[in-house]
């Protein structure tokens, strides 16, 4: 998606989140969590940026962005919709949970609304099996959820 | 949960504030550390080996040996690893440790950092636990203002400081050699041991590394003495073990048990027994790396070397508790999937391998496999095992070897039959109408997305196979019990 | 916490902490799990409510905000332990059973339900 942040604030901004770490690429994946948590995405032209501060490749930069789930390319929505889909929530049923999200918000998993108020993804394990099945909406967890309750939590955020 | 459970790693877990360090201290917090200091470094590593102590993220390895590599090592400058990546999915004992007892972790690396000669450690943690981040970054900051990290701790010279590192979303990072490559900014992709950590490993330098639980292990043992450690557990299993029980058990959560506890006391007697009165059918240990056990493994004592025995692994402690409407051949597929995903994609076998292994599984489940996939499945895997670089390829086939060993007549009702006894595999079922029970109230029609449906009000509804697609919303929906799955 | 310059220090810090704990063994301590679990379970309202509550109690009290016991299947839990007993651990409790906490069990001695046995 094309990067509609104005590149010298990226640049100012890259700049200020590298130095914390002191520009040291070892750092990488920590001014990578910074930088996603401030732009709310990763795109090029951020990737670009951060390259250039550490003085690396961004091919490499582009390689580790690519190869965490934590990272994206795209913008999240408003309200991220994570959904657990580890062992425990798997046998409680979050494939159901997962579908009725798709249905009601009509969108597929790694997808985000049109009108950027939610995203979904799928997540392997929060750590918080003894509620399964558990989604996150940003940094709220919900436990226990069934497929009716999914309307009334969509809803709670309109 | 019952006592059966004698609590070491989580003995303040629950008991104490963990974002204040004197109540740490009320439990004899930091004494351990000062214990330590005292004596020889060489003395912390013996206790260690006479703890019997072996790593409790999933490998086994016993501790004190680990502490006496790393030390024996030459070198200015080494480093003590905390490994709080937990990626298996349904364990959840890091967490809380880290959230429930954190300093309980920052002493024991001070003490790991003593006895090999390290001033520096850092805890690489998963980005999916903020709390836990949040209890740790305070309890560093206790413990440095408290003079217990940072230089000269406690007027002995000994200087020691922890940092905090974050994961990123990669089940594979928690394989130690993928694990000190995503430390270094890079992409978590393992590398042939040896040379192992101890000898080259974060920076190119010495290092340990140790899991959460193993680490909230080592202050009790320092405090208790080894004797006292050694005195719990099997022959070659020594202390306890914390399990996440999770799934279909009554008492979901974590306990902590001796080694050598049986999996009927574990699932039974702690867990409550299954949900909703259904059948005991499976325990899932060790998670994607692990196998299942089966009714005949309810009795065995639960340590290493068994598990090792029944064809599964230890792991990290989760144990995934399924019954009998669970499909087997189905949690194969979901572990596979998990597996493919995860993979770093570095050697040929892991990477392709694994979505072969994929591949097949979703042929069976999907009612197109044939009798000789099953022949396939276990010759790949074996290829799968003794080929891949690192742990994660080298156990992502156990899902598979585990459930043909124990459930082959599952999958031989897949392919053969195209029947799934569970009614889980949506294309081995049908959603049958008894004309018997059906009131024609129409509710099901109404519901069926498909419109596969037909029935006039008050008459029996029938529903057209070919047309169906088996979401079983009619089934939901009927309040007459008048829909069976076959 | 002042930096402790030794290990003597450290354990004249450590033994004045203890006695300050055994002082505190004569309080009303009121321990409530605010782990992940917990706190996706509702926990926060119940230290809230036990916050607001004590203080306009009769006796003395402690309220610590603790890790979890591991009780996922009874979150929120919060485990209460009246002067010179054991400790009672108590699940699945909202605000309205919170209140029976303070009201029937600790004022005035009686039996409730949610208590969770074996811990």
């Amino acid at each position: 998606m094309a990067c509609q942040i104005k590149e010298n604030e990226i640049k100012e901004k890259v700049i200020e989140i590298c130095s914390e770490f002191k520009n040291d690429p070892n750092d990488l994946i920590a001014i990578l969590h910074k930088a996603q948590n401030h732009f709310g995405f990763l795109p090029k032209e951020v990737q670009a940026a951060i390259a250039e501060v550490l003085n690396i490749s961004s091919a490499k930069v582009y390689g580790v962005v690519t190869f965490y789930s934590y990272f994206t390319m795209e913008p999240r929505g408003k309200h991220p919709i994570s959904i657990c889909m580890g062992t425990a929530c798997y046998v409680k049923g979050a494939e159901k949970v997962l579908k009725e999200f798709e249905s009601k918000l009509e969108i597929k998993n790694g997808q985000t609304t049109p009108d950027g108020k939610f995203s979904m993804n799928t997540l392997r394990c929060i750590g918080a099996c003894g509620l399964a099945p558990v989604i996150m909406i940003g940094e709220k967890v919900y436990g226990g959820v069934k497929q009716e309750d999914v309307s009334k939590i969509i809803k709670e955020y309109e | 949960m019952k006592s059966k459970q004698i609590k070491i790693a989580l003995r303040n877990c629950g008991h104490i504030d963990p974002e204040d360090i004197a109540d740490y201290m009320s439990k004899d917090g930091y004494a351990a550390l000062g214990k330590c200091l005292i004596g020889s470094r060489e003395g912390v590593v013996e206790t260690m080996k006479k703890s019997g102590l072996r790593g409790r993220g999933g490998g086994g390895f016993p501790t004190g040996k680990k502490w006496e590599l790393a030390a024996a090592v030459p070198g200015e400058k080494k480093y003590v690893i905390c490994n709080a990546d937990e990626g298996d999915p349904g364990a959840f004992m890091d967490r809380s440790v880290l959230e429930g007892d954190p300093h309980s972790v920052l002493e024991a690396m001070a003490i790991c950092g003593y006895a090999i000669g390290a001033d520096e450690g850092y805890i690489y943690i998963r980005a999916e636990y903020p709390l836990a981040i949040k209890r740790l970054k305070i309890a560093m900051a206790q413990a440095r203002e408290a003079g217990l990290l940072g230089k000269n701790i406690l007027g002995t010279g000994f200087n020691f400081d922890i940092g905090l590192k974050y994961g990123a979303g990669a089940f594979v990072c928690g394989e130690e050699t993928a694990l000190i490559k995503s430390m270094e900014g890079n992409r978590g992709e393992p590398v042939m041991k040896p040379p192992y950590p101890a000898q080259k490993g974060y920076m190119g330098k010495p290092t340990n590394v140790n899991n959460v639980e193993t680490f909230a292990n080592i202050p009790a043992i320092i405090n208790n003495g080894a004797d006292w450690f050694a005195s719990i557990g099997t022959e070659g299993s020594k202390g306890t073990k914390v399990f996440a029980l999770a799934g279909k058990v009554k008492n979901v959560g974590l306990v902590e048990v001796p080694m050598g506890t049986t999996l009927r006391e574990l699932i039974y007697e702690i867990g409550g027994g299954i949900l909703n009165g259904k059948k005991f059918k499976a325990a899932q240990t060790g998670g994607p790396s692990g196998g299942c056990l089966t009714e005949k493994h309810l009795d065995t004592p639960i340590d290493y070397e068994s598990l090792k025995q029944a064809g599964s692994m230890m792991g990290s402690g989760g144990l995934i508790v399924m019954d009998e409407d669970d499909c087997m051949v189905a949690v194969a597929q979901f572990y596979l999937d998990f597996t493919v995903e995860e993979s770093c994609g570095k050697c040929v076998p892991c990477r392709e391998g694994n979505k072969v292994l994929y591949q097949l599984l979703n042929k069976i489940t999907h009612g197109k496999g044939e009798l000789e996939d099953l022949k396939k499945l276990k010759d790949f895997s074996e290829v799968i095992k003794s080929a891949s670089l690192c742990g994660l390829g080298q156990t992502s086939p156990n899902p598979v070897l585990s459930t043909l060993d124990n459930f082959y007549d599952e999958y031989y009702e897949h392919v053969t039959e195209k029947k799934c006894r569970s009614k889980h595999c949506r294309a081995l079922i049908k959603y049958i109408i008894i004309p018997e029970k059906c009131v024609g109230c129409g509710a099901c029609k109404r519901a069926c997305p498909a419109e596969a449906i037909s029935g006039e009000v008050k008459k029996t509804h029938l529903i057209d196979q070919e047309k169906c697609i088996k979401c079983g919303a009619c089934y939901q929906k009927c309040k007459f019990n008048s829909i069976i799955i076959e | 916490m002042k930096a402790i310059k030794s290990i003597d220090d450290l354990k004249t810090l450590t033994d004045e902490i203890k006695v300050k704990s055994i002082g505190d063994k004569k309080k009303v301590q009121i321990c409530i799990a605010m782990a992940t679990c917990s706190i996706a379970s509702g926990s926060g309202k119940v230290l809230e409510f036990f916050k607001e509550e004590m203080p306009k109690q009769p006796f003395e009290f402690m309220i610590r905000s603790t890790g979890c016991l591991g009780l996922c299947h009874s979150e929120p839990t919060v485990e209460v332990t009246l002067p010179d007993s054991d400790p009672v651990v108590f699940g699945s409790v909202d605000v309205k059973m919170a209140r029976s906490i303070i009201d029937d069990f600790i004022k005035s001695g009686k039996t409730i339900d949610g208590v969770i046995e074996g811990n």
